[in-house]
């Protein structure tokens, strides 16, 4: 059988023998990476009594047939990212004057704290949703991030579909320790969707995310260690759980069942992940172990400390992506609707985008501050060196909000930035606009298309598109 | 204090039972009942589980899976909302904390580990201490296949670790891992009783886990599922002698804060925001001391006083400790802690709509909010849901000007443009009526310098301020009804569509002819048959 180290040199080889011969060997086969099992196919199992686990060839289906399809030059895997903002933009201060690459555009007035990392993005603008807005806030949310309308039942209101990041996780995520990690700058839940009423909630606790990531488990590339035991004990217990759910399962109606299904993902994550760790990890030579966190990043006087918050959350998010933890996050700078209390403002930012008279200063001393955040975010991913170029530019960050205007719920001339070109796939330093509204959701297929991931229509309803946005595509 | 006063009143179970209303509105109507769910435990349920299973000094994790609601209520949510990877990451992490503190504790250990292994592999005492814990984790015997899994798991990891407890740890994680605990497996299916095929009824160990998890927002305890293998929560006299007896127990006091704190939204207060320059009297135990205040009057008129809910929105009663006597410019009744204070006449604040935890979080960081405390009003207390704004409107609030110094000239706007009127004169009306207290609850009579007018009119009930308009509220004819809705919606867990409405009335009518007492209307319920009926898995 090949294995992910004969397909890519970059790749996991195997640790020290595993101290631990299975004392008792009552668990049917357990795959050991088996993230290209389709949750259908399992839960079918279930439904006709079958066993638990079903073993799979592992990883080698999730490639072409050249084994490179995730990775640029061969060597690094490509990484996307969704970085985040509540309550949109002005579009008049931050739409450019021109169109074009290199200095045939300058970056407007909102864009300008960008101006560092200007030669790393693709600015488009003029996108539309094509969804009914309905919801405010809601359905811009829901078309950019899940390229559908919302479902509204009564005065609640959830996604119909995954949101973007889950859609390319679901491809590219099953090779990492998480297949995805999703964070917060304040304390938003974030919008990463596995489908209706399944969010993936955004961790908020720099302190929490660390230990997540670099806690007890971790270990860094040419570190020498023994495999704990206690990791493939943890599997059986997982065994022991799938066992369970199992069972249940072919007790529940049909909601339920889609609802534990999400529970068994989680579950076999979970094992994926003992698995991996019970390997050696990736030789990656960017990924170091940072420093245990020593700040308090506590709220001060009503206002969180956005920009320390949101720089330490990306800095791990950056090291997690380096030492291929992971190859998918969300960031959460604020989330829609947010009424954070920005430095400075008088009123909470939702509040303002409201109430503040035109021509809204303090809505736009608010979306450049985001932009500097944005503008930290990016920098951060652009200061670890991989191969010849740095992290950024395995990356693709979709940079983006759920409305444009505010103040009106304007869901035409969305806020869209792409930063990393993806290996070369996206133009950059480029501000393409699109003159006629086009459908946002080209843009989410693009992307896709730039995760390697062969995709001509996305979308549902109003909100489908069949094509991509080639004119960004290099 | 109040469970000692509570304690004294519930000595008399009967006393729910012994008034007229239930004869007075006669049986209940035929009624078709919802199809089951499976509900996650709440945050709430998790941590109140653990502890009942391993103690107060148990640690917990800071967090679990977030809970979300629907239709105003995480019970209901928990029927609904599905668990994220990370989410399960994070109960595995717990599992394992836990029993590693049981296996470490000498207490807990000799508690939950009734028997002397005789080598590091003893799967005779592996299974009865698995069987044990599990019947209570689990709400329900294990069956033999359940217990098998499990002490092969033990007996794996005590091999490897060379430890017989550090090998039943294992054990005890994936029981709290598994989802026998995580969900409630409520499904009428006779599977839990041994039976296999649609029952019509929820079956005694499925009783169990609804009542204790409404009742008490706990796992059952062993008297409980002690009644249910003798089948006596299946029976009308054994479900009623549970009913109050666990009624009559100190734990009822948890499940009554957590109704309440659900339907109030008090949880939100976790991160209330304000504007410190703004709001001096912002600190950061303010929060938590208003959530307090909340509750502590809930208990009051719920177990010292077995008083009508709708006192809530008139009482002069209230709790107090430094913080909020300062908000409130009333002398603190206490050094340390919460003392009881009764309002004065004259000072403009009483009742639940009067204190800081509805007026602060229904309003800005830097502002009150006269829609924000008005769609309050509306949908939580009177269960009226109001629709989202058109997503296209211009919304902005003009700002103060010499013409329109406070909120009712400057909200004006809303209600002359016909398209926000229709929404915003069901809600703004109801909330300039609270505009005598500022963002955070402070009171004032003036804004910019020019005089409040907090009058106004709710369904025809009209008001001078927020004085006369809590007794608005408390005679609507809407708030007994939405409080019985909110009761069976927080008991099972359905949406309202999946409420049968002629049963609804039927119990609305009870807690009318019972003087809209929580405890009776709780009762009610646990014994309705939206309650213990269950309709065909879909």
């Amino acid at each position: 059988m090949k294995h992910l180290s004969d397909l890519l040199p970059w790749t996991r080889r195997p640790r020290r023998a595993v101290a631990t011969e299975r004392a008792v060997d009552w668990r049917p086969g357990v795959p050991g990476l088996s993230g290209a099992l389709s949750r259908r196919a399992v839960l079918g199992g279930f439904a006709r009594g079958a066993a638990v686990t079903i073993a799979l060839p592992p990883l080698v289906a999730m490639f072409d047939a050249g084994g490179t399809a995730y990775a640029c030059d061969g060597v690094l895997p490509k990484r996307f990212g969704l970085w985040f903002w509540g309550n949109g933009m002005l579009p008049d201060l931050w739409t450019p004057e021109t169109t074009g690459s290199g200095d045939a555009w300058a970056l407007s007035e909102q864009l300008a704290p960008l101006a560092a990392v200007k030669h790393k993005l693709c600015l488009v603008t003029g996108l539309s949703c094509k969804v009914d807005n309905t919801i405010p806030h809601g359905s811009g949310m829901a078309a950019i991030l899940t390229a559908a309308a919302q479902i509204e039942t009564g005065s609640d209101e959830t996604v119909a579909a995954p949101s973007i990041d889950q859609v390319i996780a679901d491809q590219i995520g099953g090779y990492s320790i998480y297949k995805s990690i999703q964070t917060t700058a304040t304390s938003s839940s974030g919008q990463s969707w596995n489908g209706p009423n399944s969010r993936n909630t955004a961790e908020q606790d720099p302190y929490a995310f660390y230990e997540r990531l670099f806690g007890d488990t971790f270990i860094e590339p040419g570190e020498d260690g023994e495999v704990d035991p206690r990791l493939g004990l943890r599997r059986s217990v997982l065994d022991a759980v799938m066992d369970d759910i199992a069972r249940l399962d072919a007790r529940l109606g049909s909601e339920d069942r889609v609802r534990l299904e999400q529970h068994l993902d989680g579950v076999r994550e979970l094992e994926q992940r003992l698995a991996i760790l019970e390997e050696n990890p990736p030789n990656l030579e960017a990924c170091t172990k940072p420093d245990a966190l020593t700040a308090d990043y506590a709220d001060i006087d009503g206002r969180p400390q956005i920009t320390e918050r949101n720089a330490i959350m990306m800095q791990l998010t950056a090291m997690a992506l380096a030492c291929d933890q992971t190859r998918v996050f969300g960031h959460y700078l604020t989330d829609p609707v947010s009424d954070v209390l920005f430095a400075g403002a008088t009123a909470g930012h939702h509040d303002l985008t409201h109430n503040e008279g035109e021509p809204q200063p303090q809505v736009n001393a608010i979306t450049v501050a985001i932009m500097e955040r944005l503008a930290d975010s990016i920098a951060i991913l652009d200061s670890i060196p991989e191969g010849d170029g740095t992290l950024l530019d395995n990356c693709a960050v979709l940079c983006t909000s759920e409305v444009s205007l505010a103040q009106t719920h304007n869901i035409d001339e969305m806020p869209t930035i792409i930063a990393g070109s993806a290996c070369g796939f996206f133009k950059q330093d480029q501000h393409y606009r699109s003159l006629s509204g086009e459908n946002a959701t080209k843009l989410l297929i693009s992307l896709q298309r730039a995760m390697d991931i062969n995709v001509s229509s996305f979308g549902i309803d109003s909100a489908q598109a069949d094509e991509g946005l080639t004119d960004i595509e290099a | 204090m109040f469970l000692l006063a509570f304690a004294l009143a519930c000595q008399e179970p009967a006393t729910p039972a012994a008034d007229s209303g239930v004869s007075d509105r006669g049986e209940a109507p035929a009624s078709s009942p919802a199809p089951p769910s499976l509900k996650r435990l709440t945050g709430a349920q998790y941590r109140n589980s653990m502890h009942a299973l391993f103690g107060e000094g148990v640690l917990l994790p800071n967090s679990v899976e977030a809970d979300e609601r629907i239709e105003g209520l995480f019970a209901v949510g928990s029927a609904y909302t599905t668990i994220s990877s990370y989410g399960v990451e994070k109960y595995e992490k717990a599992a394992y904390d836990i029993a590693e503190q049981v296996m470490d504790d000498d207490e807990l250990r000799a508690r939950w580990v009734p028997c002397t292994p005789v080598d590091v592999q003893d799967d005779d005492c592996a299974a009865e201490s698995l069987e044990t814990l599990g019947r209570l984790a689990w709400r329900r015997p294990l069956s033999a296949d359940e217990l098998e899994v499990l002490v092969l798991v033990s007996a794996e990891a005590a091999v490897v670790l060379d430890d017989f407890h550090d090998g039943l740890e294992f054990g005890f994680a994936a029981l709290l891992m598994s989802p026998n605990f995580l969900y409630r497996v409520e499904l009428g299916d006779g599977l839990t009783g041994g039976g296999g095929s649609y029952t019509g009824a929820y079956d005694d160990y499925e009783m169990a886990s609804r009542l204790s998890f409404f009742l008490w927002d706990s796992i059952p305890d062993a008297e409980l599922l002690d009644a249910a293998a003798a089948g006596e929560l299946t029976n009308d006299a054994g479900l009623l002698a549970q009913v109050d007896r666990m009624l009559a127990d100190d734990r009822v006091v948890d499940g009554v804060r957590n109704l309440f704190t659900e339907m109030l939204h008090l949880d939100e207060l976790d991160d209330l925001n304000k504007d410190p320059t703004i709001f001096t009297y912002m600190s950061d135990d303010l929060a938590e001391s208003a959530r307090e205040e909340t509750l502590l009057g809930i208990e009051a008129l719920v177990f010292d006083d077995d008083a009508s809910y709708l006192d809530l929105y008139t009482t002069q009663r209230t709790f107090l400790d430094r913080t909020l006597a300062a908000v409130y410019d009333v002398p603190a009744p206490e050094r340390e802690g919460f003392g009881e204070v009764w309002l004065a006449d004259d000072g403009g604040r009483r009742g639940f709509l009067g204190q800081a935890s509805f007026l602060a979080l229904n309003a800005h960081a830097t502002s009150t909010s006269v829609t924000r405390r008005g769609i309050f009003i509306r949908e939580v207390v009177l269960c009226q849901p109001i629709p989202d704004p058109p997503a296209n409107a211009n919304t902005a609030i003009p700002e103060v000007a010499e013409d329109a110094p406070t909120m009712r000239e400057r909200i004006a706007v809303h209600l002359e443009n016909p398209e926000c009127a229709t929404c915003h004169e069901l809600t703004d009306p109801i909330g300039l009526g609270f505009e005598n207290f500022d963002g955070l609850g402070r009171w004032r009579l003036a804004e910019n310098g020019a005089t409040i007018d907090p009058s106004g009119e709710l369904d025809g009930g009209a008001f001078t301020d927020a004085w006369t308009l809590g007794q608005v509220v408390a005679d609507h004819p809407q708030t007994g009804p939405c409080m019985t809705q909110t009761m069976l919606q927080y008991a099972t867990g359905n949406v309202a569509d999946d409420l049968d409405e002629t049963l609804v009335d039927w119990h609305t009518d009870g807690f009318s002819a019972n003087a809209h007492r929580i405890l009776w209307l709780m009762r009610d319920v646990a014994l309705s048959p939206a309650f213990r009926e269950v309709g065909e898995i879909q």
